[in-house]
């Protein structure tokens, strides 16, 4: 089967295209794009007029939890997919903090089964679990889970505390192929609902230091030099952070940093203490785990995206239903819902003029670079690759309204927000699955 | 008597959020309280809930007295044998007493932000009776009133707040409340119970060194240390903690000659402060339970009147 798009503003980050034409998929792979590709060179009547939209690889999402298995009612697959494709994720990483943890290479086969259901939008690759049972003592079947399907392996939210564990894991990791993320967190310091500071004493809230982010990240890049392995940081959130990256970058390390979208749109004062607004205050869906830190380490991680040091971006989405969100700060859940914000939240960083942030550049941080640090063939449009591809407006503003996500759980720190860009069409495999066809 | 300032709050769930003539005139207004010894009956026909969820026997019966005084119907809580106990959600309990369409709701919660997330959910006035270590404004209102009545003012005064501020929601309330009308705060910690930006609540000074933070000071107030706290992670003991901050004869003698000593009780002798300077002429310490009804009498009966009059300008 062959089927065009045409009057498409496409955008590649892998190479830096950025040109208006089409692009000619045939049996679900592409096999042609560029400025020659029009409704009369296409050579077919399957044609989509993206009426000069954008047009750019799907987004790969390395940090995604849902529900299942063990609590459904967060979140299903189905649900996240929907969820995904309407916010252009193509491909989502599944965290395996579930209920069995996903530390068997029967539940990675089993969670890659369950997303090939027809009913789910878009690319499941689970997350192995990195120790079993997530209890951070006795490393998973690194190599059989691969096999089986698990594009990476990690602790999911509870770092290791084990020095001599990490470097195993990471010596034993890179003999089999195996992609490590950890978490950089010193536990035993991280105690609190809210970044430390000035504003959390006031509020009489308990802090989470920066600077267990900070001792848990130098910990585990020493003990990937000292393995000689590559390492994927799963979520920074300071200024800080990137400059250890750096550093241990320049001693050889091959470092991949991650860090959510909403760490680069929010900071601590987003909690409220109810001065502008009675209402606003004590918001619990600003409480996520690492959290929401000063303004300038929020400006230091846009920066990072900026020149490279910060290479992937997260939508670390976290569905919370609101019987864990609606109680006192500190008794709420962790975790905000972020799938249909996460190319929003770029986009809209991208239309603010001061932040100088270039739309190929953010939308790396989606596609490619999520694509090499797994060694997915995907998160480019090229010839030859699957044709999983978003056609957004990079303009078109809107409001985010929790009761209009398609989540299972509305735990958006953006509900009531105003952004701008908005996703038009979703294509996987060469499939439309959102957009007008699909009734959306 | 005045009433020329007009105090528009619907609820009072901290200091934070008032300006000095709100405080001016609920000091005033308490202070008629005291010296009117037969109130009118404000809250004749008024439902008042006192909702606990830690136990507290004085602020549970100071606000119950104060209730009863201005003539309001009390309903006593008590979240041991509710339904709170069998699973139910405060946000669900606070939907389930506003539909019985209480007056007035005083509510005292184990987490920070607990009382003004209940507020939001009904229709009444809201009292803050002390939410985890953020806020108990009540207490910082008849500490000030117990200081003004005393010494005649509270602009200039320097004022020493010596203990675990950490973990005080008392600290941050009579911080904030003091910076606001004037006075000089000084807070004196180890350094493991003082926290980070608490300039920001109006303190002039921290202090590490008792001796140092109460020198020249007219009103020292000691705060409760929770027993259960000491040991391990904050503090190495109680006798170490009592030799450092505990407030004996010879720390007081640093301060001015005629200081006020305070305690919001319940208080740990020997811990936090030696017993003989708990009798001694300057301790305000049984006189602060005795403001603390009248401040809540102005604190009921100046949320009482803004609810009638939130209510009159609804139904018009």
């Amino acid at each position: 089967m062959k089927q065009a798009l045409i009057n498409a503003r496409i955008l590649d980050p892998a190479t830096g295209l950025d040109t208006v034409g089409g692009i000619i998929i045939e049996d679900g792979y592409i096999s042609e794009f560029g400025p020659q590709v029009s409704a009369a060179t296409a050579g077919t009547d399957l044609v989509t007029d993206c009426g000069g939209k954008a047009v750019a690889p799907g987004l790969i999402d390395m940090r995604v939890k849902t529900g299942e298995p063990g609590s459904e009612h967060r979140e299903t697959l189905e649900t996240a997919s929907r969820s995904a494709v309407s916010g252009g994720i193509t491909s989502m990483v599944i965290m395996p903090d579930t209920d069995p943890a996903i530390d068997t290479p029967a539940l990675v086969d089993y969670l890659k089964r369950a997303g090939q259901s027809h009913k789910v939008l878009n690319r499941i690759y689970p997350a192995g679990a990195l120790t079993v049972g997530l209890a951070g003592e006795g490393m998973t079947e690194l190599s059989l889970m691969k096999d089986a399907g698990a594009v990476l392996f990690c602790n999911a939210d509870k770092a290791l505390t084990s020095a001599n564990l990490i470097r195993r894991a990471l010596q034993y990791g890179r003999g089999v192929g195996a992609k490590i993320m950890l978490r950089p967190d010193e536990p035993s310091l991280s105690t609190g609902s809210m970044n430390a500071s000035a504003f959390a004493a006031r509020l009489g809230l308990r802090g989470l230091p920066a600077n267990a982010e900070w001792i848990g990240l130098e910990r585990d890049l020493l003990l990937a030099e000292m393995t000689k392995s590559d390492i994927i940081v799963d979520q920074v959130t300071t200024g800080r952070s990137l400059d250890i990256a750096n550093r241990h970058r320049e001693a050889g390390n091959n470092v991949i940093v991650t860090a959510a979208a909403h760490s680069l749109f929010f900071n601590e004062l987003d909690i409220g203490d109810g001065s502008h607004d009675p209402r606003k205050a004590y918001l619990t869906y600003c409480k996520v785990n690492p959290p929401f830190r000063a303004e300038e380490d929020r400006l230091a991680l846009i920066e990072g995206l900026k020149n490279g040091s910060l290479n992937v971006i997260v939508s670390s989405h976290d569905p919370q239903p609101a019987e864990d969100k609606r109680l006192p700060f500190d008794e709420a859940s962790f975790g905000a819902a972020g799938l249909e914000t996460l190319l929003s939240a770029l986009t809209t960083l991208v239309a603010e003029p001061h932040y100088e942030l270039d739309l190929l550049t953010a939308l790396a941080a989606v596609t490619c670079n999520p694509a090499d640090a797994l060694d997915l063939p995907l998160g480019r449009i090229a010839e030859g690759v699957e044709a999983d591809l978003v056609v957004f407006d990079p303009e078109t503003p809107w409001k985010c309204l929790r009761e209009n996500l398609s989540s299972r759980s509305g735990n958006s720190p953006f509900d009531g927000r105003l952004l701008t860009g908005k996703t038009v069409r979703t294509m996987v495999k060469g499939k439309w699955v959102f957009g007008p066809e699909n009734g959306n | 008597m005045t009433f020329a300032y007009d105090f528009s709050l619907q609820h009072l769930l901290g200091i934070e959020g008032l300006n000095r003539l709100d405080i001016e005139y609920l000091l005033d207004r308490a202070n008629e309280f005291v010296e009117n010894r037969t109130p009118e009956q404000s809250l004749k026909g008024k439902t008042l809930i006192n909702l606990f969820f830690e136990n507290s026997t004085r602020t549970q019966s100071s606000f119950d007295i104060s209730a009863k005084r201005l003539g309001a119907d009390v309903v006593n809580m008590s979240v041991q044998s509710s339904s709170v106990k069998k699973g139910e959600t405060l946000v669900d309990t606070a939907m389930t007493l506003n539909a019985m369409q209480p007056d007035l709701l005083v509510i005292r919660h184990g987490s920070s932000g607990a009382v003004r997330l209940l507020s939001r959910k009904v229709d009444c006035a809201v009292v803050n009776a002390g939410d985890g270590t953020h806020e108990h404004p009540t207490q910082a209102l008849l500490d000030a009133l117990t200081i003004r009545r005393r010494k005649g003012r509270i602009e200039g005064l320097k004022v020493a707040i010596c203990g675990d501020i950490l973990h005080s929601r008392v600290a941050r309330s009579n911080a904030m409340l003091l910076h606001l009308m004037g006075a000089e705060v000084r807070l004196v910690a180890p350094p493991t119970l003082m926290p980070s930006g608490t300039e920001t609540w109006g303190a002039h000074s921290t202090h590490t060194n008792m001796i140092e933070g109460i020198s020249g000071c007219d009103v020292v107030m000691m705060l409760r240390l929770q027993l259960e706290r000491m040991h391990g992670l904050y503090l190495p003991s109680k006798r170490e903690f009592f030799h450092l901050y505990g407030l004996d004869k010879e720390k007081l003698s640093h301060a001015a000659p005629d200081a006020l000593i305070m305690h919001p009780g319940p208080m740990n002798r020997g811990v936090e402060i030696d017993s003989a300077i708990t009798e001694s002429a300057n301790s305000t310490i049984t006189e602060q339970v005795s403001m603390g009804v009248f401040v809540r009498m102005a604190v009921l009966d100046a949320l009482a009147r803004n609810l009638d009059r939130a209510r009159a300008e609804a139904s018009a």
